[in-house]
């Protein structure tokens, strides 16, 4: 019965380990480790953000490599907003600095942006823009909350026109109107495509349209 | 016959209407559950918009935006996209007490309900409808900024496992220039540090504390244990008869940490047992504990250690009797009875695993081996032939 018991508890160790395990088997659904957000890193590096879960590395170092994988649920699942705001939103951060990254090494005068982002939904259209407003600022750039807005009749005849010729349209009329000064540089970003979540972007400068993605 | 006919006729019409209420109940049961998950979700989130409301405040406190008192008006704040007002509202809540908390900011709230509002403006360049901090201008002219210049927006948007903080602050300048702006992330498997309002620290120092928390909490402890041994009965063959009561023991002594954080803690305690008519004793022993749970003790979960120890027991009485090498006696008792006080003493090793909550309290089961055992009256609850375990015992520990 002994001998039995101790065969039942040897590999506890292994057991208790699986538990931690983030991937799908014995102890998590599918579903669970889908609502995971993963990330490898150095022992030392998690020792630093999780310091009662993971010791310190030792002095001496050690003699293979140890790294960490450190996972977090996400706050909301993905079926909790709509599927394309969830994964524009999801990546928000990295899509837009990457975009204001390109405009900023693009145009590096002494420019003032103003931003604005086209979106279906207006809410985050508007997360979109200030996401984008507050990069730009963060990067050094002189930015503007000011949005420049085309009349009512020109908003209609751009409705009409596709994408690829609306944007550069658009531009000239900012400076038709003189809603942009030379000095004026506008970025917008957007979908082109209502299935995409990809944002892309543009800048206008003097009448000119650019694509930057 | 026409009755039972009746009868299921009614109980077959039931049936639909039943089957409907059961629907609508279990419904109503899953938008319940949803309800109560998503409030459990802004929960988790409130706390860690506080945080990062916190560490805004604090960034402020350390690098003001303004060098002088100024006003600001909170133009704006937004909750993540599929959140309420509600959220809103605790948080400008909460940032608004932040700010009194800590005038070192040189940050003053200013009240303008028309800076958020729609406003209508008529000018040589036409008529505008706007919110009311995006044409400044107009607010000015009616007098409405309550002498701010400067209007605050805070955006909170909820970023995978993350909820990031964009923060601006734009001059109500016609130009609308953004003379501010900050981004901070947190995670969610990272707990809220949960500051007070008047007394902000950084997350690093924040992240320090804990750390001395963890290492050097409450160095050494003094534990009080209750506990009851109980020794095995002899195997079914032995001419000894009877089971001797569990003894139950109370001791107390003091614990230290042997390394950091209280992945090794030693410990020396003192007991003291007695009961009427049957014996007293005292018993002297020392325990090495190991945390196999984690390598730092958690302040938020239960610690499981694994404990050796050794202890001397010495008892007097007639429940000495049974750790003597003789079958107890009539003979015996009787002297016993007479006050010729019997008396065994012995050594005992022991191993064991304790659960402990924050170093507070603790619940352990051990199993002893008395090496100079050779009572008749005591039999092996685990025999490995060179170890043999005679005694089982729990305790529950107090630490103070």
């Amino acid at each position: 019965m002994e001998t039995l018991l101790l065969i039942l508890l040897l590999p506890m160790p292994d057991y208790l380990g699986r538990a931690f395990d983030p991937s799908p088997g014995l102890w998590q659904s599918k579903e669970e480790a889908r609502s995971l957000e993963c990330r490898r890193m150095s022992q030392a590096q998690a020792h630093e953000l999780y310091p009662g879960q993971v010791p310190e590395p030792p002095p001496r170092g050690e003699f293979g490599a140890t790294d960490a994988l450190a996972c977090s649920q996400r706050i909301l699942s993905p079926s909790e907003r709509k599927a394309r705001d969830e994964a524009l939103l999801a990546t928000l951060r990295q899509s837009v600095g990457e975009l204001t990254e390109q405009a900023s090494a693009t145009y590096p005068g002494e420019l003032t942006w103003q931003v604005d982002a086209f979106y279906p939904d207006p809410v985050v259209a508007s997360k979109v823009a200030v996401a984008a407003r507050t990069d730009l600022a963060e990067r050094g750039r002189k930015v503007s909350d000011r949005v420049p807005v085309l009349a009512a009749g020109d908003i209609s005849v751009l409705a009409h026109l596709p994408a690829k010729q609306a944007y550069p349209l658009a531009c000239r009329r900012y400076r038709a109107q003189h809603l942009l000064s030379e000095k004026d540089a506008f970025l917008g970003l957007m979908i082109l495509d209502a299935r995409e979540f990809q944002l892309h972007a543009g800048v206008c400068l003097a009448g000119e349209w650019k694509w930057l993605r | 016959m026409r009755r039972a006919l009746a009868i299921l006729s009614l109980a077959l019409a039931a049936i639909p209407a039943g089957a409907l209420a059961a629907v609508d109940t279990a419904a109503e049961a899953r938008a319940a559950q949803v309800e109560a998950l998503r409030g459990e979700i802004a929960n988790q989130i409130q706390l860690q918009a506080y945080d990062l409301l916190d560490e805004l405040v604090y960034g402020w406190l350390q690098q003001p935006v303004f060098p002088i008192d100024t006003p600001v008006v909170l133009a704006d704040v937004s909750a993540p996209v599929g959140f309420g007002s509600g959220l809103q509202a605790l948080i400008e809540t909460h940032f608004t007490s932040l700010i009194i908390k800590n005038p070192a900011t040189h940050v003053v709230l200013a009240h303008c309900p028309q800076c958020s509002a729609l406003v209508v403006h008529s000018g040589a360049k036409g008529t505008v409808v706007a919110r009311g901090v995006d044409e400044p201008e107009a607010l000015s002219s009616a007098g409405a900024l309550s002498g701010a210049k400067h209007a605050l927006f805070l955006d909170f948007e909820v970023e995978g496992s993350s909820l990031v903080l964009r923060a601006r602050v734009t001059s109500l300048q016609p130009a609308l220039p953004i003379v501010y702006a900050r981004t901070l992330s947190s995670s969610t498997s990272s707990p809220a540090l949960l500051r007070g309002g008047d007394r902000l620290k950084s997350a690093a120092e924040a992240r320090q504390e804990y750390l001395d928390a963890l290492a050097g909490r409450s160095v050494y402890l003094i534990p009080l244990h209750f506990g009851l041994r109980s020794y095995a009965s002899p195997p079914s063959g032995s001419t000894a008869q009877g089971l001797i009561a569990p003894l139950f023991w109370l001791e107390a002594g003091v614990e230290a940490p042997l390394t950091q954080a209280r992945a090794w803690t030693g410990s020396f305690t003192l007991g003291a047992t007695w009961a009427p008519m049957s014996h007293a004793g005292w018993m002297a022993q020392v325990r090495v504990a190991r945390l196999l749970s984690g390598t730092v003790s958690s302040l938020t979960l239960p610690d499981l250690y694994g404990f050796v120890g050794a202890s001397i027991i010495s008892l007097n009485g007639s429940t000495a009797l049974a750790f003597s090498e003789n079958v107890p006696s009539i003979e015996n008792i009787i002297a016993a009875d007479r006050k010729t006080d019997p008396h065994a003493i012995f050594p005992a090793l022991q191993v064991g695993l304790e659960l402990r909550v924050k170093n507070r309290i603790g619940v352990a089961v051990f199993l002893e081996n008395l090496p100079t055992m050779n009572s008749p009256s005591i039999g092996k609850y685990l025999d490995y032939s060179i170890l043999q375990f005679q005694t089982f015992g729990a305790e529950v520990t107090f630490c103070f």
